[in-house]
């Protein structure tokens, strides 16, 4: 049996990891809620921002911290030509055209990361990322705390974004009513395309906390797409701030499971979770809205 | 392939009758079963390849195609089938085709056990749950000491060679077959292509729609699993990230939509397709990938009835015969 | 109960359906015997749809019971009602698209024997088929049948099942006379002593040739029942067909004037909107043929029609909501047939849309004020006061989510959506849809209110009392052609008015 104050630690990080996890899922989530689109791509756009963080610094020195918004700013600038090109054609060929494209997309770039970054497990290192912080008993590397305020100082401007802005309520309107929106002069489609580089951005933005925060390969895109779900489903669709709630949740139960069954347990306990919630709510997690 | 024989389509050939349909799949099928005894050993490696994946490719067809029910979970039950195979073969000491029976069976209790929560979900999200279980499982082999953990387990017993293999695989294909000709070509495949195109209306003319999913989900799980089995056998060992990789989901789902998603031969065409591009690629398995990733994306936008699909539109143009459309 | 009498087939008691706050079906009882043909009748919005669903199974009931054949089916699924002997069509027709006709029907039959004679199953699909007038169809797949071919699909299929209760949705909607007519044999070719038949119509005519009884419903209630001659001479169910206004104390006339300047002017001008040769459907179904309309600058025009007619078509096509196959649009001089919908409403055509699409996710307030977005901050203030002085129970809600309130408040919300853009022409569709008579007046008085300040308006509806009231001018939409066109006047003294919405012309 650890002692309580491991035990202490572990929820600790899990609860700031599941912050940044939160980041993550909320990318997933916008695009879900507003696009209805499963976009399947989510995991890599993650990958590519790590990579994004881990060659910022190894090139120009930046640190990944100071450049977090030049690579949020540079994943939007890869989602929009997906958007673009790949996505708008498919509007009204169904929804199912979409996903396949996405997941097409995914087994390209996550090939791509091998064929250009090989497949070694990478970490942004930094010293923040290993020294701890002391609080009394409670020790956590720097990261998780920076990390965890980044993503909820994120998660509140996206939310606030979405609350209060004008886009933000062109934005719940195309969610709701795509073709009402469209007749009282929103161009839904315009809306798409940034929901989308929005989405991306914080995959990204998220990528490189986490990659700083632990390691990465090109392939850890999969884990990083269903645990995102997870989240969703703990913090209902199309609401950004049930998502942080989700993230922490699923944070500090993957810390309990790691904690009680052994550390790979971790990622494994967010998918019971999933798969359990799908089969408690009949209506899947579309439920939550009408 | 109407299943209504009352109206004879026009153009229905020679090729169209079904007695020479099945001395025509009773002739291809025995040579296959005889193609190892005089093909060379990289043909056989390669056939035996091509074998595992047409039977996984129907099986995503009869799911996706003929039963709207679009799966990213084909690993799950390719996996365990590898690790239930594996497991008797050792321990149990029974034969070859007792595990690959059993192995079947635990899939189909898999699948029934799974049904209830999957087909609540419709559409896009029973996709993200089949891969949710999919790696749930690749995790929970990885974690649990029993299974070998992530190093994974050899097979103990003796090992047939890669000839006997091959014609295990063929026997498997025909097994495939004679299910997907059910499915398409019998009074079932009627109910199976009236839940895909509508649930809700099949339901209204007394089609239960639930136990129609789960048959097929069943039976392609088991056709996946025993393919796992053999896969398993043919390596001689097994790890999670192997056996429950995702390419096993995959790959099946870039075949079934370059040969044709709903279409009789669309795994077989491509198969054949997947595991040529596959072979010339065969020292950038990476680049394999990305470029099937490509074509996916470029087919699902132009041809999204596949190669068949291009191929059927090309022969209509050019053929005299005329359509029945109006 | 008398213990001669044979217990009814069909015996639903109290049954309900409640979305949320909205009652679709409240507290309805229906007894039907063996051989007997049921009709039922009611304006849009009544329920009728969601009653076929609740019997057959399609929609769970909040609350009542239903017996079928002596067993309770209140908790069993759509397939076991179906077996049981339910067969029911849609309104819209929802065939197996890509298998054959014939193979339609057998999935009925294989589901309900697996092992039936394969020869028996034939004959059975082409007696069938040929009832229904398909028989040279059977190997066609269903998605090259045209819109007519498809509700007899929907009615073959449903027939395939050998139900004892069979229930048909509005089989009859737009389908031209002599269609109409065939329709009405079959029905009454289905007829006998064991089949009880439900018909849910708009089509008068089907109702009065094959009902035996008839049942009016409205606001999920029935309002009369009887046999079918008793209940269509009622004045009451004239007065639901016709527009609740239609009784005597209503036609103290609350007919708004043209205003002079406007009449005068509009002489001169080029019309503000105009529509030229368009021709527009979903799919194979082509609902709207070579039809034009103008609408001058102050002018409000009304387009009625009955259900199916193609009116919220027309004003689909209008706001771009859905692409015109021919003919032109001209909005303010400039043609608009090619341009998005959202470039549309830029030029200052706002939509109160059919079935309202209040945004649920968005409060009252912001509902309002996502419409008036490129307006300056004073700007939206005015409009949003101007709204509420019109509606002031939206600025008792206006923090509300805007899908919490009533029907008829979110109907206000929608118009004031609509006038939050400052539109130099509103389309207004349907808004009387399902609402309460004394809501309906409240939301006519306001538009009234609108025409007296000079609004250019399109009202399309299908309560011809309230439209003629408004309009300057008014057209018949029927079958997708404008058949009658006028001053309210004149249109109120044309006997084929009423012909036109009864669907008894010759």
């Amino acid at each position: 049996m650890p002692g309580l104050d491991v035990i202490v630690n572990a929820l600790i990080s899990g609860l700031l990891l599941g912050g940044m996890l939160a980041l993550t899922a909320l990318g997933l989530s916008i695009i879900l809620g507003v696009m209805r689109l499963v976009n399947l791509a989510h995991g890599e756009f993650l990958v590519a921002g790590a990579y994004a963080g881990l060659f910022l610094l190894q090139r120009t020195g930046i640190d990944p911290l100071v450049g977090l918004l030049l690579i949020g700013l540079i994943l939007a600038l890869i989602g929009y030509p997906i958007y673009r090109f790949l996505l708008a054609p498919l509007a009204g060929k169904g929804s199912e055209a979409a996903m396949m494209t996405m997941f097409g997309l995914s087994i390209i770039l996550q090939n791509l990361f091998v064929l250009l970054f090989s497949a070694d497990t990478r970490a942004i290192e930094r010293d923040y990322a290993t020294i701890p912080l002391m609080l009394g008993p409670i020790s956590v590397p720097q990261i998780y705390v920076i990390g965890f305020a980044i993503s909820v100082a994120l998660i509140m401007a996206v939310h606030v974004l979405i609350a209060r802005s004008r886009f933000g309520s062109e934005l719940r309107a195309s969610a709701d009513q795509p073709l009402a929106a469209a007749i009282i002069g929103v161009n839904v489609s315009r809306v798409h395309a940034l929901t989308f580089c929005l989405g991306t951005a914080c995959a990204g933005i998220g990528g490189t906390l986490i990659g700083v925060a632990l390691s990465f390969t090109p392939t850890s895109g999969a884990t990083y797409l269903l645990t995102d779900f997870a989240v969703i489903v703990l913090g209902g669709l199309g609401n950004v701030l049930g998502t942080l709630v989700g993230g922490i949740v699923l944070g500090v139960l993957q810390s309990v499971g790691g904690l009680t069954l052994g550390d790979g347990y971790r990622d494994l306990v967010g998918l019971v979770l999933f798969l359990a919630m799908l089969q408690l709510r009949p209506q899947g997690f579309l439920g939550s809205r009408a | 392939m109407s299943v209504l024989t009352t109206s004879v389509p026009e153009r229905s050939l020679l090729l169209h009758h079904p007695f020479v349909r099945v001395a025509l799949s009773g002739i291809s099928f025995a040579a296959l079963l005889a193609a190892p005894s005089f093909l060379p050993a990289y043909f056989v490696e390669i056939g035996f390849k091509l074998l595992l994946y047409i039977v996984l490719a129907e099986a995503w067809n009869l799911l996706a195609g003929y039963c709207g029910l679009v799966s990213l979970g084909s690993s799950s039950f390719f996996g365990l089938g590898a690790y239930v195979t594996v497991g008797l073969l050792n321990h149990t000491g029974s034969g070859i085709g007792l595990a690959l029976a059993a192995s079947a069976l635990v899939a189909m209790t898999l699948a029934l056990a799974m049904s209830r929560g999957l087909f609540r979900l419709r559409g896009l999200y029973f996709t993200v749950g089949t891969l949710a279980l999919a790696e749930a499982l690749r995790l929970l082999v990885v974690n649990v000491p029993w299974f070998g953990g992530a190093t994974g387990l050899f097979v103990s017993a003796d090992l047939p060679d890669v000839t006997e293999l091959f014609r295990d695989a063929a026997l498997l294909l025909v097994v495939a077959s004679l299910v997907m000709t059910l499915a398409t070509g019998s009074r079932f495949s009627v109910l199976l292509r009236a839940v895909r195109d509508d649930e809700d209306a099949a339901s209204q003319v007394g089609v239960r729609a639930f136990r129609v999913k789960l048959a097929a989900f069943m039976v392609a799980s088991a056709l996946i699993a025993i393919a796992g089995g053999l896969q398993a056998i043919k390596l001689g060992a097994i790890e999670p990230y192997g056996s429950f990789g995702l390419q096993w989901s995959v790959d099946p789902l870039a075949i079934v939509i370059i040969g044709g998603l709903g279409m009789r031969f669309g795994a077989i065409v491509g198969a054949i397709f997947f595991v040529a591009i596959g072979e010339l690629l065969a020292d950038y398995p990476e680049l394999h990938v990305a470029i099937t990733g490509i074509i996916l994306i470029i087919l699902i936008r132009c041809a999204p009835r596949g190669l068949c699909g291009l191929l059927e539109t090309a022969l209509r143009r050019t053929g005299p015969t005329k359509v029945a459309s109006s | 109960m008398n213990a001669a009498d044979p217990p009814p087939l069909l015996d639903a008691v109290g049954l309900g359906k409640r979305y949320g706050g909205l009652v679709a079906i409240e507290s309805l009882d229906i007894r039907l015997d063996k051989g007997r043909v049921l009709g039922v009748i009611g304006p849009n919005g009544a329920g009728k749809s969601t009653l076929i669903g609740l019997l057959g199974g399609a929609i769970s009931a909040s609350a009542g019971q239903i017996h079928f054949d002596g067993h309770d089916i209140t908790s069993l699924p759509a397939s076991e009602r179906a077996r049981s002997g339910i067969g029911r069509t849609y309104q819209i027709p929802r065939p197996f698209l890509d298998m054959t006709v014939e193979e339609n029907l057998a999935v009925a039959q294989f589901s309900l024997s697996p092992f039936v004679a394969s020869g028996t199953a034939a004959a059975e699909r082409r007696e069938i088929l040929d009832r229904c007038g398909l028989g040279d169809a059977a190997p066609v797949t269903a998605r090259d049948l045209p819109l007519l071919r498809r509700k007899r699909l929907e009615v073959a299929r449903a027939l395939a099942l050998k139900p004892k209760l069979l229930l048909l949705d509005e089989v009859g909607a737009g389908l031209i006379d002599s269609e109409v007519s065939e329709l009405i044999a079959l029905i009454q070719s289905l007829k006998d002593a064991e089949r009880s038949i439900i018909i849910i119509e708009h089509v008068i005519r089907i109702v009065k040739e094959c009902c035996d009884d008839l049942m009016v419903i409205n606001f999920g209630k029935v309002l009369a029942r009887g046999p079918t001659t008793d209940v269509l001479g009622s004045d009451e169910v004239a007065a639901i067909y016709l527009g609740t206004s239609h009784g005597a104390a209503a036609r103290t006339s609350t007919a708004v004037a043209p205003r002079a300047d406007v009449a005068s002017s509009m002489a001169s001008t080029e019309p503000l909107l105009a529509l030229d040769g368009v021709s527009a459907g979903y799919g194979q179904a082509r609902v709207l043929h070579d039809l034009s309309l103008s609408v001058m600058q102050g002018q409000v025009v009304g387009l009625l029609g009955s259900n199916g007619a193609g009116k919220t078509t027309v004003a689909h096509v209008i706001s771009r909501a859905l692409p015109i196959t021919a003919g032109r649009i001209r909005f303010d001089g400039e043609d608009i047939t090619r341009l998005p919908a959202h470039a549309v409403a830029t030029r200052g055509l706002a939509h109160c849309m059919e079935g309202r699409r209040i945004f649920g996710s968005l409060s009252v307030e912001e509902n309002l004020l996502v419409a008036a977005r490129r307006a300056d901050a004073a700007e939206r203030k005015t409009r949003l006061e101007r709204v509420y002085a019109l509606f002031p129970v939206l600025a008792d809600r206006r923090n509300a989510p805007g899908t919490s309130m009533s029907g008829g408040q979110q109907q206000a919300l929608a118009i004031g959506r609509a006038l939050m853009a400052k539109p130099r022409l509103v389309i207004f569709d349907e808004i009387s849809l399902g609402l309460a008579p004394v809501m309906m007046d409240r939301l006519y008085a306001a538009l009234a209110e609108l025409k007296r300040e000079g609004f250019t308006m399109l009202v399309v509806e299908q309560d011809i009392e309230r439209a003629l009231d408004l309009a300057d001018v008014a057209h018949i939409i029927n079958k997708g052609r404008i058949t009658l066109s006028g001053p309210p006047a004149v249109l109120r003294a044309d006997e084929r008015l009423r012909h036109l919405y009864f669907g008894t012309e010759e």
